[in-house]
């Protein structure tokens, strides 16, 4: 692995060119079957009940009227819900889960829209009828802790999740020039479009469990479910083909999908939940609140001496979850001083979970634009400080890149932009009504790769069938594990099977951490050799269609063989043999390569926003961006991933914010109208070049992954930008009207 | 307990028998007075490529064509639809071939993980064949800001419904009725 230079991707013809989706069409029809829509013989509906308090305890539980009603089944509580065990939570042996508390573990309320109950009905209508007519009465605690915005609480330090070199303090208190800035970034939602679902049903009388469930990780689940439910894993299979997407909140198991499973196997019948969206934003994952204070210290030249950046989020009070803003940090910018902390604060919401590029956008943010701070205190152009500090290696490691192309993406996209263009006035840049503000930021995301299993099978009948235990949660990993074994077979697409999201399937990784492509398509590769090694063998064994040929003389190329002499289809071979198909096991991990590379993508994104005076009305008209992101599989795919990740960002810059009420911690805009995201009038001219600069040192296809680096850098270049426009630099997001307003 | 009473009248009265049209083909269902067309196609008909994302009528994910209008079925109680024309993502293709905004969302990557991706073709169908609706992108942009990408391919959607525009365009000048359905 030291060297893939010598990559048998090279010169590709199906990896790296634009592809459809191999499972368009059945988006495009409504045959992709999303587990919210399955159905199973003989199934129950159930519908949970939220707590409407968000700290104290559930005194009891009035189910007369709702037990009465047509259709229900059962109503389980904390009472009368089967003692279940615990998940050991590890990542490592892959049974992390996203709330370690189970369903109605006891009376205790932790956080509004916890499950208090669960209703089960025939039909959906019921359920939902029942579960309005449940009657609570709740004793109220004092001291929920509504948000760690509204909180001047320490909060706890994670020493884990900090690190520091050289002497940070010594060097920014003797800098010529200093920033010393604080930032917040109010909770957000996932809000992704598919809500939580799970389908349980249990089969051969209890004895064997099969779950379908909208999840980012299908083998996590399967081993959390296994130790909750004391079951051996063979026993449990969890299915999800499409996901509605995940961003994070879909990683690990949720309580819904334990609270599902256990009231169908209290009722011998299948039962389905769809949470309604309140819930899904209550107790479905949140990316946390922050306080981040960096101090930058410089010369007059530009060049950091130090940069100190320590950070607070939010968890929950049944949980840990450590949103670590500053894992990039000590990697962004050539400075020998520097240290970065983590704190958390525990808050009355449901436990917080990983959301797209999770921690380092939020730490980029703040560097971003303290960076864009001490440009202004220097009178510099921003893009210039950052080339002056460029990280040649990673600083935090003293590692060399594998391949960093970050000041051709500044330079590349600057052009684009007309940066040249910007007179750096406050407010100089004026069309109409409107005053016109440039800002920019650089962005950055990890490059990870993860264990993978996957299985190939060529067919007598001219298919292929490949197989791998990781989703496809919107990326494209169906296409792209397609191309892979249409590149080194030949085997058009149109005949290729994907089978992905099974518990059944060999172990894949799950779909996060922008690593899902690094992982998996070296395992797809070497099944899909291993594959065209035994029929290479089949064709030159005995009665074969190459009899007392060499395999290793055998070409291949569009779907056959090829000895010099004659041409035969691999369906050919087989049939010749007697044989339906042969089958090929392939796996691959991280190497030796990790130990001598850092390994990351990069990009710049150049943001144009227009600022509207009179109304306080700011919109983003335009971003331009350049990624290195080493190869791109299928370009059209991975530029969508970049683009919503743009989008998102706007969305984080600008609207997203989950309002918790200061005086009792409820969610008081538990819905997609008052959560507001970006839609198709707040969409941008969106310009992305993505460089074309394979990573063959992190693996033979040159993908580093593109799923969160999109997301990063964008709220700094709006921030940049509005400072550029107004003169008023905002330092919380999301960037409201009324802080526009503030001050005017 | 919950915040909410509008669903106080549940389901105790007996089912209601519905008569509409549903992708052409004109039905008989007994529904419950309470069930939502959006949970009726879903559950009861087992037609799930009309998505459920707020129910609310927030989102756009339930997007149907009701008598040729583009409309939130999370929003229309089933026994509103008597004697109606529905035409859900289902009833778009024909005859195996895909309608030209389905042909134009695959061409142009118009979607991500597909979950909103139903409602936005039923929006951009039902917005094609609305001449009040001006053909620039700024009044496209408006027009389907009802129907939430939370993956955020606007761009590519933008581009698909403007690609589609082009065989809307062409049915229109050889003069024939096309395959805007709903309308039948």
């Amino acid at each position: 692995m030291n060297d893939m230079t010598q990559s048998a991707f090279a010169n590709p013809r199906v990896i790296g060119q634009r592809t459809p989706r191999v499972d368009g069409e059945y988006k495009l029809t409504g045959k992709a079957g999303y587990t919210g829509e399955l159905h199973a013989e003989n199934m129950l509906y159930g519908y949970p009940v939220p707590a409407t308090i968000a700290h104290g305890e559930l005194e009891s539980l009035d189910l007369d009227e709702a037990l009465a009603m047509p259709g229900v089944v059962e109503i389980f509580h904390h009472r009368n819900f089967p003692k279940l065990h615990r998940s050991p939570n590890s990542m490592g042996h892959g049974d992390q889960v996203s709330e370690v508390r189970l369903p109605f573990e006891d009376e205790r309320i932790y956080y509004h829209g916890q499950y208090i109950a669960l209703v089960v009905a025939e039909t959906f209508e019921q359920a939902r009828a029942a579960a309005y007519r449940v009657g609570a009465r709740y004793r109220h605690a004092e001291g929920a802790v509504p948000s760690l915005l509204d909180s001047d609480a320490e909060g706890t330090l994670i020493d884990s999740a900090g690190s520091s070199r050289g002497d940070p303090e010594s060097a920014f208190s003797g800098a010529e020039v200093q920033v010393d800035a604080t930032y917040h970034i109010a909770a957000e939602s996932h809000l992704q479009m598919e809500m939580h679902a799970t389908l349980a049903e249990w089969r051969e009388n209890g004895a064997r469990l099969v779950v379908h469930e909208s999840t980012q990780g299908v083998f996590y689940q399967r081993n959390a479910m296994a130790r909750i439910f004391d079951l051996a894993q063979e026993n449990l299979e969890v299915i999800s083909h499409y996901i509605g997407s995940g961003f994070g909140n879909k990683l690990f198991m949720w309580p819904h999908a334990v609270a599902t499973a256990g009231a169908a196997r209290e009722l011998g019948r299948p039962v389905k939940v769809v949470l309604p969206r309140q819930q899904d934003m209550t107790g479905g994952g949140n990316r946390p609140a922050s306080r981040q204070r960096i101090r930058l210290g410089a010369d007059r030249e530009g060049r950091l001496s130090s940069v100190i950046h320590d950070s607070m989020t939010e968890t929950s009070l049944v949980d840990q979850y450590i949103d670590a803003c500053g894992s990039a940090t000590p990697s962004f910018y050539a400075c020998d001083n520097l240290s970065t902390s983590q704190r958390i604060l525990p808050v009355n919401h449901g436990t917080p979970c990983p959301m797209r590029a999770p921690g380092e956008v939020s730490g980029i943010f703040a560097l971003e634009t303290a960076m864009d701070e001490l440009a202004v205190e220097l009178g510099m152009d921003p893009v210039e400080l950052r080339l002056k500090n460029y990280a040649e290696q990673d600083p935090a490691s003293g590692l060399p890149w594998s391949s960093k192309h970050l000041d051709e993406c500044m330079k590349r996209a600057a052009k684009r932009f007309g940066w040249d263009q910007r007179d750096p006035g406050i407010g100089a840049m004026r069309d109409g009504d409107e005053i016109i503000g440039y800002g920019m930021a650089t962005c950055t995301w990890f490059a990870g790769r993860q264990p993978c299993e996957a299985r190939v099978e060529l067919r007598a009948d001219g298919t292929l069938f490949v197989a791998c235990g990781t989703q496809d949660i919107g990326t494209g990993t169906y296409t792209i594990v397609a191309q892979t074994v249409a590149e080194l077979t030949g085997v058009p697409l149109a005949q290729i099977e994907v089978k992905l999201g099974e518990t059944s399937l060999p172990a894949g990784p799950l779909s996060g951490g922008s690593m899902a492509t690094a992982t998996t398509l070296p395992a797809v590769a070497a099944a899909a050799r291993d594959a065209l090694a035994a029929l290479k063998e089949v064709a030159t064994g005995s009665g074969g269609a190459f009899e007392g040929g060499e395999a290793d003389s055998l070409s291949v190329a569009d779907g056959a063989f090829n000895d010099g002499q004659r041409t035969v289809s691999f369906a050919d071979v087989l049939e010749t043999s007697r044989l339906a198909s042969v089958n090929g096991q392939g796996s691959a991990a991280p190497g030796d390569e990790q130990n001598q590379y850092s390994f990351r993508s990069f990009g710049a994104h150049f943001v144009e926003v227009r600022y509207d005076p009179g109304i306080s009305r700011v919109r983003v008209a335009r971003v331009v961006s350049t990624m290195d992101i080493g190869r791109a599989i299928n370009p059209p795919t991975a530029r969508n991933q970049v683009e919503g990740g743009i989008v998102m960002g706007i969305g984080m810059g600008l609207f997203e914010k989950l309002d918790y009420d200061p005086r009792d911690a409820r969610l008081v805009n538990g819905n997609v109208a008052d959560y507001i995201v970006p839609v198709h009038a707040d969409a941008p001219e969106i310009d992305v070049e993505m460089l074309d600069y394979p990573d063959f040192k992190f693996n033979e296809f040159g993908a580093r992954g593109v799923g969160e680096i999109g997301l990063t850098g964008i709220a700094p270049a709006i921030s940049n930008a509005l400072y550029h426009a107004t003169g008023k630099r905002h330092r919380d997001l999301p960037i409201t009207i009324e802080a526009l307003l503030a001050g005017q | 307990m919950m915040d909410d009473s509008a669903h106080s009248q549940h389901s105790r009265e007996s089912q209601q028998t519905l008569n509409f049209t549903l992708n052409g083909e004109a039905m008989t269902l007994e529904v419950a007075p309470n069930a939502v067309l959006l949970d009726v196609l879903r559950e009861q008909l087992h037609l799930g490529g009309t998505k459920k994302g707020c129910d609310h009528g927030q989102c756009g994910a339930c997007t149907v064509h009701v008598d040729g209008q583009a409309m939130n079925s999370c929003l229309r109680l089933a026994v509103m639809c008597e004697g109606q024309h529905v035409t859900t993502v289902e009833g778009l293709a024909h005859d195996g071939e895909l309608h030209p905004v389905q042909q134009s969302f695959l061409e142009c990557d118009a979607y991500q993980c597909g979950y909103c991706t139903s409602g936005q073709m039923m929006s951009a169908s039902a917005l094609l064949a609305d001449g009040r609706i001006g053909r620039d992108d700024a009044s496209v942009k408006e027009a389907m800001s009802g129907n939430i990408c939370r993956c955020g391919a606007y761009k590519n959607i933008l581009e698909a419904i403007q690609q589609a525009r082009l065989a809307y365009d062409a049915t229109a000048e050889r003069g024939t009725a096309g395959r805007q359905e709903g309308a039948a």
